[in-house]
């Protein structure tokens, strides 16, 4: 469409158009003040609330020592921030087309490596290691989760859009679980995975000869389960070898209940993916398929070279939409969580969930969902940058 | 090449079924038709378990059979009683009912505004809205909690009441943008050809806007809904007693009390589901193509 910018010949008169803007802004005033009201103010209040001693009630302004508290050191947390954003940066060089940029690609991870384990080791011992830990469950989670998602649905996808019967019938029934409410489903799957022998995962595994597992119930981590005694073994030999490193606790990865959640999150939006996916197919034109099919190739050919190339934009909304999602996980995980699991399935919205609401201290939960809003911006902003390059 | 606009995605798809091929089959065929049907059967196996389950004696939940000896219809009743789910589904149905008028009104006004009239600040409005689908719900629920409670602003506490459960989602910025994306398309004539007419822009929206955009609005209808029947955490908060307590929290509160219950807690599970299930099947074709075209 030509822009001819404001040289229409009949413009109606002065006093009319802001006749024009009072209805403007009469028909955006519900709508504004309702976002206003619940959905910006409450950060700058959240802001403002963590900055006091507040149980219950708003009690003595305390500046920033909550922070100072979640963090234990809060150079130490911006260090971790700059070395994760510097990723971006990396990113860039990486795939710059000047020379000897991937030397200086490669300085630079080192640095932000190094920057991100320094920074985490300078919190994590003086600071609130609950939390600290809530954010590495939260991003096993996360990335534990989103990839298969991804994975799986693209190929239903493009399974479901070869020319066969029954197409809308499979959409319907992938569809399901995401319209399905949430606690209800999770109640179901609580009843699945519970720790008793006759549940249904337990049968399961027993068909195939596997011992019954705690499944909601296990706070292990799933390797330590697997292969406990190599892990046992290593831990030994690094003690005779003089460090004082152990491979224990979040370095073996999530625990066996954490994996059920990635389970539940993976049976949920596998079909919202599936839907999404068939759109953007539809937009593939056809004419691409005909011309590799004259060139002689191959189903599993053309899914790699035009289904999955020209799906990216796709692709990449439905991994930033599944991120956002996933970093903010709260009923199917409050739903889940069983005692006996301990605090293998606190990711960071249960952790704030719980100083609020157990532990009554209002500005510390408020501090910790301002950093935890503060983490998924920055891992919003590195997948942005990272995956868009890509697609480009 | 592949980034297709909103509007032609939409025209493409149209076009797509229009033009089906006829079905061949071919041998592959049947091997993507039994890929596809362990996926559904794995999507589908927690229904089943569910409804197989709320269909069984206390002492079948206990020895795990597959299947019920004879269906347990009773069970239904007794979870329906015990649960309190007939004022659950009650208060869900009006709350749901409420927001999706709510996000309807505030959502065709601002969409409309944001597509056809003309103010200062507009494109800046619409994107700081916008902006609010990056906030975290767990950053937002704490202030919240405190202005409902009248903590912030000295009002009369909205504990247990129905604005707390309503009022707070009434807008919903993906709304808004969903129908400023269709009504953007509307030709402008249409627009030039009413105000000749005498009409104003509040006519003009309801007498001939509105009726055309039928599908997005019926889109923004079902998504509100699935959110609405969704909601946990703020129903949760704001309802300390059974008053207002909707659905998803009844169900919660149920799993509480019954325990070990297996069959009961399912068949709750199913009464929670089956209204929106049942909203599903009627709409299905609606409803996923239009998440399809409003989300990609």
């Amino acid at each position: 469409m030509a822009v001819t910018s404001g040289a229409t010949p009949q413009q109606p008169a002065k006093r009319s158009f802001n006749r024009e803007w009072l209805i403007g802004y009469l028909f955006i005033f519900p709508a504004v003040v309702i976002i206003f009201l619940f959905g910006f103010f409450p950060i700058g209040y959240a802001l403002y609330m963590s900055l006091f001693r507040w149980r219950v009630r708003q009690g003595s302004f305390i500046g920033f020592s909550h922070y100072q508290d979640v963090l234990g050191s809060v150079w130490g947390g911006l260090l971790f921030l700059a070395g994760l954003l510097s990723f971006i940066l990396v990113h860039r060089l990486w795939t710059s087309s000047r020379k000897n940029c991937r030397v200086g690609a490669v300085a630079l991870l080192t640095a932000s490596l190094s920057g991100l384990i320094i920074g985490w080791n300078a919190m994590i011992g003086t600071g609130d290691g609950d939390f600290l830990a809530s954010l590495v469950r939260t991003l096993f989670y996360a990335f534990l989760s989103i990839p298969v998602q991804i994975a799986l649905s693209l190929i239903i996808a493009y399974l479901l859009y070869h020319n066969i019967r029954g197409r809308e019938f499979f959409r319907m029934i992938f569809f399901l679980p995401y319209i399905t409410p949430v606690v209800a489903s999770a109640i179901v799957f609580r009843s699945i995975f519970s720790q008793r022998e006759e549940a249904l995962a337990n049968q399961v595994l027993g068909w195939f000869g596997i011992a019954p597992q705690r499944w909601l119930f296990e706070p292990k981590p799933v390797l330590e389960l697997l292969f406990g005694g190599q892990i046992t073994a290593l831990n030994t030999w690094l003690t005779n070898s003089g460090t004082n490193f152990q491979l224990e606790g979040l370095w073996l990865g999530p625990s066996l209940s954490l994996v059920v959640l990635i389970i539940y999150g993976i049976w949920t939006f596998t079909g919202y993916n599936v839907v999404i996916f068939l759109a953007g197919l539809g937009n593939i034109p056809r004419q691409l398929y005909e011309a590799a099919d004259l060139d002689g190739a191959n189903g599993v050919q053309k899914f790699w070279t035009i289904t999955v190339p020209l799906l990216s934009p796709v692709t990449f909304y439905l991994t930033l939409l599944g991120f956002i999602g996933a970093l903010q996980a709260f009923t199917q995980l409050y739903v889940m969580r069983q005692p006996s699991a301990r605090d293998s399935l606190d990711t960071s919205s249960l952790v704030i969930f719980d100083t609020f609401y157990q532990s009554n201290n209002f500005s510390l939960a408020a501090a910790q969902s301002i950093l935890l809003f503060i983490f998924i911006l920055a891992i919003t902003l590195i997948q942005n940058r990272v995956l868009k390059g890509q697609e480009e | 090449m592949a980034r297709a606009s909103l509007p032609t995605t939409t025209q493409r798809q149209t076009q797509r079924t229009s033009v089906r091929e006829p079905y061949e089959f071919k041998w592959i065929h049947l091997l993507i038709y039994f890929v596809l049907a362990v996926g559904a059967f794995v999507s589908v196996i927690p229904f089943l378990y569910m409804l197989s389950t709320s269909l069984m004696t206390l002492g079948e939940t206990i020895n795990r059979q597959a299947l019920p000896k004879t269906p347990q219809w009773a069970n239904y009743l007794e979870a329906w009683r015990e649960g309190q789910f007939s004022r659950y589904l009650l208060n869900t149905v009006i709350i749901t009912t409420l927001t999706i008028l709510g996000v309807l009104v505030s959502s065709v006004l601002a969409g409309y505004a944001f597509a056809n009239i003309s103010f200062p600040g507009r494109d800046t409005i619409f994107m700081i809205l916008l902006a609010t689908l990056m906030i975290p719900g767990t950053v937002t629920f704490i202030p919240n909690l405190l202005m409902i409670r009248g903590d912030i602003i000295p009002w009369e506490s909205w504990l247990n009441s129905l604005p707390a459960l309503t009022v707070p989602f009434m807008a919903k910025a993906f709304a808004i943008f969903l129908l400023r994306q269709f009504f953007r398309n509307i030709p402008k004539e249409l627009w030039d050809a009413a105000r000749i007419d005498g009409a104003g822009h509040l006519r003009f929206l309801l007498v001939v806007v509105v009726p055309l955009s039928k599908a997005p609005i019926l889109t923004v209808i079902l998504l509100t809904f699935i959110d609405s029947w969704n909601e946990f955490v703020w129903p949760l908060l704001v309802t300390t007693t059974a008053t207002w307590r909707p659905l998803g929290v009844g169900l919660w509160t149920f799993v509480n009390e019954a325990g070990p219950q297996t069959h009961l807690l399912m068949a709750g599970a199913v009464i929670t589901i089956i209204p929106v299930l049942v909203i599903y099947f009627l709409t299905q074709k609606h409803f996923t193509e239009g998440i399809a075209s409003s989300r990609s």
